[in-house]
């Protein structure tokens, strides 16, 4: 039969603690201060990950641009037909977008046309051209990202905007609706309007676009398709998905070395303190387990209240230390090592750490805390309570 | 009761220096008896309390209490053993002397989880018949000397056994508190406890509680 919880051990074991209160209070503190950094470290990376990933998953496969001496020109519209034809290509869409500089504010909007009649290469746009008012107004009008629709206000632009064509005249643009995108990143400094809108701000021909996206039906082919894009336009650039990636992924993992870095230090000084605690007991220590083995613990008595000890300890420390990171990193947004990461504002102006609530982290940290700290405190009892009690207390 | 059978006891200090502490001794030791062991400091008095009480194994013999041979007991059925059957009053009384009275004396009682009302009433019932209640909230190390050996008697009773065994139970008590042990003593022995007390102290020669006395000079008895 299983007695119930022994709370006179547990008793006994708060008691121990407290008995060192000052030795305890800075175990906990430190340990505490440790599962916080290793947690935000996991954290933040696996927030920043995922961003990424989604924003490289928002990406077209294939993105062709028009090169004269190495510098990006508008492409024609009819290019996308001569794509179209090659086999394993789904979709060529012409792009007309371009980014545009807000002097008051010092920013750049992204400025991208859409056309009721066309498929969009993506979905939020998609989304746009169906839900908002943008296609069926007269006038000019524009559906705009949280971020735009902030910097406008900011600068007195409520209902309209007046954008500066290369020819100095101004073309006013409604303002009819805001839209949030897949993720953070990609929705916050967009304009979205008419490709005729679009044309006429930045001047450009109608048989002109910005460049053309490409759909394939099977995404093993990009690499193959891509070249053969390259052999029928030969003053082409192709950009494909897994470019960006690979080029995203490197800012990524520079700076995940730097968490490296920090994990690394933090790990080490918890094998300090689990060194300094399993190296051996004070006299003190070793006279009490002697003590309570002479009237009558038994091995395993002694071992169960070092562990409630350890145990108590080092969750209280974990939970202490996991809350903490949650706080620091999903709603005080990382102050400090967020800064770690500036390379990354560089892609985009505002970006915030996408809550993410991950269990392995959570496991990994407490595996790699609690049992750890619970041995080093048992094992060196351990050793003294199976010595025969009347050496110990001699 | 209580049998030692040939028990030769010694201690290895380093390769080439042993020392002998118990040799070739024998003793019986009946239900209700109580036993002083007389001796000068190193006969080995304390080395058969430990023997008694399983807190050590003897190099060559046996220790049987109750058909039960003790020097065998592997350590988790020794501490079990000492847990049902002894109260050990220390020299040094052995107490945890940042811990109360009142958790000291419940020490014993800790590993078997005991009902609380249960607890409490052992607890109750040993500080009054050894006269501490009064401080049972007091920390140990701010007891004099005579109030930490009644905590210690009470600690040695609390888990009721049937033997009670003391070393050198008045070497650091004055006479007038050493007489009030032996008061105590009278008490348990009202209780049919047995009781084996080790002591070089004149007081204990010849008292009328003391049904006998075995004298021990360089591990042997004489
Ligand atoms: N754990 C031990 N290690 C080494 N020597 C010991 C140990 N315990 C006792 N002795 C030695 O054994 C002898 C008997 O000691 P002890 O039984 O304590 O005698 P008494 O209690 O009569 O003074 C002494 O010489 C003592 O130094
Ligand atoms: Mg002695």
């Amino acid at each position: 039969m299983r007695k119930k919880i022994n709370f006179y051990l547990i008793e006994y074991a708060i008691n121990a603690i407290l008995r060192q209160k000052y030795k305890n209070i800075f175990i906990a503190t430190t340990l505490t201060f440790l599962i916080f950094l290793l947690t935000s470290i996991f954290f933040i990376t696996n927030s920043i990950k995922y961003e990424l990933n989604s924003t490289v998953d928002a990406l077209p496969e294939i993105v062709v641009q028009k090169i004269k001496a190495g510098r990006h020109y508008d492409i024609e519209t009819h290019a996308t037909e001569e794509i179209l034809a090659i086999t394993g290509v789904v979709d060529a869409v012409a792009r007309v977008w371009g980014y545009y500089y807000f002097e008051n504010a010092g920013v750049n909007f992204s400025l991208v046309g859409v056309d009721e009649f066309e498929a969009q290469y993506k979905e939020s746009l998609q989304r746009v051209v169906e839900t908002s008012e943008l296609m069926n107004t007269q006038d000019s009008s524009m559906v705009v990202g949280r971020g735009v629709k902030d910097t406008m206000q900011k600068n007195y632009y409520k209902d309209y905007f007046n954008f500066i064509k290369p020819d100095g005249t101004l073309k006013r643009v409604d303002l009819v609706g805001v839209f949030d995108g897949d993720t953070q990143l990609e929705s916050n400094d967009i304009i979205v309007m008419s490709k005729a809108d679009v044309r006429e701000i930045f001047d450009m021909r109608e048989s002109m676009a910005t460049d053309i996206v490409v759909k394939v039906s099977n995404p093993d082919e990009v690499a193959t398709i891509a070249s053969k894009i390259k052999l029928v336009f030969p003053d082409s650039r192709i950009i494909t998905k897994n470019d960006l990636k690979i080029s995203y992924q490197n800012i990524f993992d520079y700076k995940s070395g730097i968490f490296l870095a920090l994990f690394v230090v933090s790990l080490f000084t918890f094998f300090i303190i689990i060194y300094d605690k399993a190296s051996g007991l004070s006299s003190e220590e070793k006279r009490e387990i002697g003590i309570l083995k002479a009237i009558g613990w038994r091995v395993d008595d002694v071992l169960k209240e070092k562990f409630y000890e350890g145990f108590i300890i080092s969750f209280f420390s974990y939970m202490i230390g996991v809350i903490l990171a949650v706080g620091f990193v999903y709603i005080f947004q990382a102050p400090l090592l967020q800064n770690i990461f500036t390379g990354y504002s560089q892609l985009k102006t505002s970006f915030e750490l996408p809550f993410i609530f991950d269990v392995q982290t959570l496991f990994l940290v407490f595996f790699l805390s609690v049992p750890i700290y619970i041995a080093a405190t048992i094992i060196p009892s351990w050793k003294i309570s199976t010595l025969d009690a009347d050496e110990v207390i001699r | 009761m209580i049998e030692l059978k040939n028990v030769t006891k010694s201690y290895e200090i380093n390769k080439n220096n042993i020392v002998v502490a118990l040799n070739d001794v024998s003793m019986k030791i009946g239900e209700g008896e109580l036993v002083v062991l007389r001796g000068a400091s190193g006969s080995g008095k304390s080395s058969v309390l430990s023997l008694i009480a399983a807190l050590s194994k003897p190099t060559t013999g046996e220790v049987i209490v109750d058909t039960k041979q003790i020097s065998k007991l592997p350590d988790n059925f020794a501490s079990e053993y000492r847990r049902d059957n002894i109260g050990f009053v220390f020299q040094k009384y052995n107490l945890i002397t940042t811990l109360s009275v009142k958790e000291n004396i419940l020490l014993p009682l800790v590993p078997l989880n005991p009902d609380p009302d249960d607890a409490d009433e052992k607890l109750t019932r040993v500080m009054e018949m050894f006269k501490i209640s009064h401080k049972k909230d007091a920390i140990i190390k701010n007891l004099s000397g005579g109030e930490q050996q009644r905590v210690a008697i009470a600690r040695a009773n609390v888990n009721e056994p049937k033997i009670i065994i003391a070393d050198e139970p008045t070497a650091n008590l004055d006479e007038k508190l050493s007489l009030h042990f032996i008061e105590m003593l009278k008490e348990l022995k009202k209780l049919n406890k047995t009781i084996v007390i080790a002591t070089h102290d004149p007081l204990f020669f010849g008292l009328d509680i003391v049904d006998r006395e075995i004298e021990m000079h360089n591990g042997a008895i004489i």
